[in-house]
């Protein structure tokens, strides 16, 4: 055993070398289109298994949003083999957690538990994606849990409602402009029937990718899927159209006024391209928006919150792992009320400037060296390896895409992050916020 | 490339013992130690016991501010620097505020030990406290407690502090108060920080990459200059926590509860009895009789949950959910039904049982990464659990019997000892 670590050690540690696989992450497909990754990682006795299904609340039909949120709820409420609340209870006796998320593009399952019971956990995920046995009442109830959780989320959150408010604005025709939890009015219209042929519909071996991360063979976890994956059947699921949003003439300025707020927020919502449009343009962004705007170093806290002291924060980062547009999300707080489109102005012009004179070798060569060290970080767990694969090979990224990620990082010029964010600064297509009271 | 030292970390498959090394550096300070070549990391994980129940009323944040200003330079380096060698070396360093301890973590890559070691040294020992950055913080802070103001949940959990814990100092927020934090100045940062950073206070664990002698070396140079000449009081135990509900009225359609109960202090012989029973009541995620019967069967919150807090002298169980005002006093009502029915009738055998399996078998999540074994170690030495904890743990839970589990409960939960700090607009 000490031998086998050691052996281990060896080999993780070449990851000094930024040309080296990140994850050295093996694949398999089942004929069913059911995709297999795994990590593997002995270190302690615990696996890591995520399911990612590549559809999310981007998949709804109009006037049906919230739906892919309800599913997953209703995803832990117990199959023919496996009824009620079997699953979560069995996991809970092994001492393992769970949860689960929804996104535009993604839905996605995970538990971490201790790795002998890794059989019956691989099992369980299995059959809960055709076996699902759903009443009314189940349905009736959990509307119920949705309804609070977004009056958590949303309702009682006057910044979480100016942030849906936007994202509407600024995404206009496709769906990232709908909540992922739902309009409330069209979670109440939700029916059982929307849910069924819903989860007929998506829950297929062909939608889904199956990450198992921590202490298990590739070999074992191949045998493993053939067994409980290999027979379910391909659902007949409708393609959908990846819809883009219109470029914008006009201008707009959203306010939300609530007597709670004490402190004014200003935010800016851009949309932007994605890494599925390019990988390195998105790198390329990205590490420009981290100069820019990312943490306390960053050239726009400089400016603001030390030199001018007009702002307590300012900051900005890019998501751009979206299988249609990416967006940038910008903020400020100023330390005394100004006016919304002052803040806007100010910023405006010291971006502008900023792209032109500030961004330099130096800078691009820190955010290139943290980023890399994140990606070692990020090795150290089990469950953050499964999260950056399943996440990039959800919105339509490869595998090799993402074990190199370090080499095209690596490639990413001065020249190519000043060209992405004077793009950016031209990018007319945003949306402005602005929280006071 | 570097020949590494043999691989000194045994997690054995099939039981749950974690081996460390108890190490002591020259000049007498002793911490644990894993080591682990798997991945090339240093984690160290650090509490001093103190923090901000040794604030005065008047300067209360005083500790929080102090801690968010150690990345914020040092005696060589100006913030902005500091922060540009962070990044540098690929070094993370956080260092938080809690009612009776500091807690912090320092992470470096294997490579940048050297450099990295070094900063962490610079910030605990010698920041800056510059007034420009003072002034910084200050403004961030109270940034922050204004946007406090208009989060709902936030509001209650600091009423809840407020009026369970009564006199005691755990009643203040650990943030301040915009009015205390503007009264603080740089002398008082000065003074606090070294009455904060005593040796004699001082916990560590580590885990990483890194041979035994050198670990020794480098924890001796961050922690070997700081003082002992300061004896922190004793925190004193809950004499006074309220009992009832209050009301906060504010307009939401949605509103926010926090409830208490008297608990245990960790280092009580009945703790791990008291922990089984929370995690039934609402401790246990899905499987709690709260979530269950509240969410579940009648889905009137989203969430809803309890958990203890421990901590060396007294404890306290705590809980909270959030529900539309026309529910809330019915969700209310079902939490006091769900406590009386703990001690009424007890916990069934299946649940002590599910129970115990589920803390024998969560523990080894605990060994997945170097800063979640490093913090593991800390832990343990600071609530003084003994250096054969990690093999006793599995007998402990295995000892647990269900009618002293019963006892208890029927003992200590009382309907009565219970606080309910409501904010929003009940019906």
């Amino acid at each position: 055993m000490k031998l086998a670590l050691f052996f281990l050690s060896l080999v993780v540690f070449c990851f000094d070398s930024e040309s080296k696989k990140i994850f050295d992450a093996k694949s398999f497909e089942l004929k069913n289109g059911l995709k297999l990754i795994v990590v593997e990682n002995p270190r302690a006795p615990v696996v890591a298994q995520m399911i990612w299904y590549n559809f999310g609340s981007s998949v709804e039909k109009r006037g049906k949003s919230g739906l892919a949120h309800f599913m997953e709820h209703l995803m832990f409420k117990g199959t023919k083999n496996f009824p009620d609340d079997f699953f979560s209870k069995f996991l809970s006796k092994i001492g393992g957690s769970e949860n689960a998320f929804t996104s535009y593009d993604y839905t996605a399952y995970y538990q971490i538990f201790p790795s002998k019971h890794l059989e019956k956990i691989i099992e369980l995920e299995a059959d809960r994606m055709k076996n699902l046995t759903l009443t009314k009442k189940n349905v009736e109830i959990e509307k119920k849990v949705i309804l609070e959780e977004r009056f958590q989320r949303i309702e009682s959150d006057p910044s979480a409602q100016l942030d849906e408010s936007m994202r509407s604005i600024l995404f206009p025709n496709n769906y990232y402009g709908r909540p992922i939890i739902g309009w409330k009015h069209e979670i109440e219209d939700l029916s059982y029937d929307d849910i069924i042929s819903f989860y007929k519909e998506f829950y297929s071996p062909h939608n889904a990718i199956l990450v198992l991360s921590g202490d298990i063979t590739f070999v074992k976890a191949k045998e493993l899927v053939k067994r409980y994956y290999g027979s379910l059947e391909i659902s007949k699921t409708k393609k959908n159209i990846n819809l883009r949003d219109p470029n914008f003439k006009t201008s707009t300025n959203v306010e939300l006024k609530n007597k709670n707020v004490k402190q004014q927020i200003w935010k800016r919502i851009y949309r932007t391209k994605s890494y599925n449009d390019s990988i390195s343009k998105a790198l390329a962004l990205d590490l420009g928006l981290k100069i820019l705007a990312g943490g306390t170093s960053s050239i726009l806290y400089e400016e603001f919150v030390n030199k001018r002291k007009t702002f307590s924060m300012v900051g900005g980062f890019y998501q751009g792992f979206s299988k249609a547009n990416g967006y940038v999300y910008m903020y400020a707080i100023p330390n005394t009320e100004i006016k919304g489109s002052e803040i806007s102005k100010n910023l405006e012009t010291f971006i502008s400037k900023a792209i032109e004179t500030k961004i330099t070798e130096e800078r691009l060569n820190l955010e290139k060296k943290k980023y890399f060290y994140d990606s070692i970080y990020g090795m150290d767990g089990i469950l953050k390896p499964a999260e950056i694969i399943g996440e990039a090979l959800t919105i339509g990224l490869k595998l090799k895409d993402i074990e190199n990620w370090n080499k095209k990082l690596s490639k990413i010029s001065l020249e190519m992050v000043i060209k992405e964010l004077s793009e950016f600064n031209q990018n007319n297509n945003f949306v402005t916020g602005n929280l006071t009271n | 490339m570097k020949i590494f030292f043999i691989v000194l970390i045994f997690i054995f498959k099939n039981s749950f013992a974690l081996e460390f090394d108890k190490l002591q550096t020259n000049s007498g300070i002793s911490f644990w130690f894993v080591k682990d070549s798997s991945i090339p990391i240093v984690s160290v994980s650090f509490s001093f016991r103190g923090g901000s129940f040794m604030e005065s009323q008047d300067k209360q944040g005083l500790s929080n501010l102090m801690t968010s200003l150690l990345d914020e330079g040092t005696r060589d380096l100006s913030a902005r620097e500091f922060k540009k060698a962070m990044k540098i070396n690929g070094m993370k360093l956080s260092v938080s505020s809690q009612k009776d301890k500091i807690d912090g973590s320092f992470q470096v890559i294997s490579s940048q030990i050297s450099e990295g070691f070094n900063l962490f040294y610079e910030s605990l020992n010698h920041p800056r406290f510059e007034d420009k950055e003072i002034n910084k913080v200050k403004n961030q802070i109270i940034s922050s407690l204004k946007i406090d103001q208009s989060d709902i949940p936030t509001i209650a959990s600091n009423l809840f502090n407020e009026n369970f814990f009564g006199d005691h100092s755990f009643a203040r927020n650990t943030k301040g108060t915009i009015e205390s934090i503007k009264k603080i100045n740089r002398n008082d940062l000065v003074n606090f920080h070294k009455k904060a950073f005593q040796k004699s206070n001082l916990i560590i664990g580590v885990s990483g990459n890194i041979g035994k002698e050198e670990i020794k070396k480098k924890i001796d140079l961050v922690f070997s200059d700081m003082e002992n000449t300061y004896e922190i009081p004793k925190i004193k135990r809950f004499t006074s926590l309220a009992q009832g509900d209050k009301i906060h009225k504010i307009s939401t359609p949605q509103t926010s509860v926090f409830f208490g109960h008297p608990g245990f202090e960790r280092n009580n012989d009945n703790f791990f009895e008291l922990r089984i029973a929370n995690y039934i009541l609402g401790g246990g995620g899905f499987q709690s009789r709260l979530y269950k019967n509240i969410r579940e069967k009648r889905g009137l919150v989203y969430s809803i949950y309890t958990y203890l807090l421990s901590y060396e002298t007294d404890g306290i169980l705590v809980g909270g959910f959030q529900t539309r005002n026309e529910s809330v006093n019915k969700t209310i009502k079902a939490v006091k039904r769900e406590f009386d029915s703990m001690r009424k009738k007890g916990i069934s055998k299946e649940e002590f049982e599910n129970a115990k399996d589920y803390f024998n078998g969560s523990f080894t999540r605990n060994f997945t990464s170097t800063i979640s074994i490093a913090k593991l170690l800390q832990v343990v030495q600071y609530f003084k659990l003994g250096e054969d904890y990690f093999k006793k743990r599995e007998e402990i839970i295995n000892n647990l019997e269900l009618e002293k589990v019963n006892k208890i409960v029927s003992d200590i939960f009382k309907g009565n000892k219970l606080f309910f700090m409501i904010v929003g607009e009940p019906e």
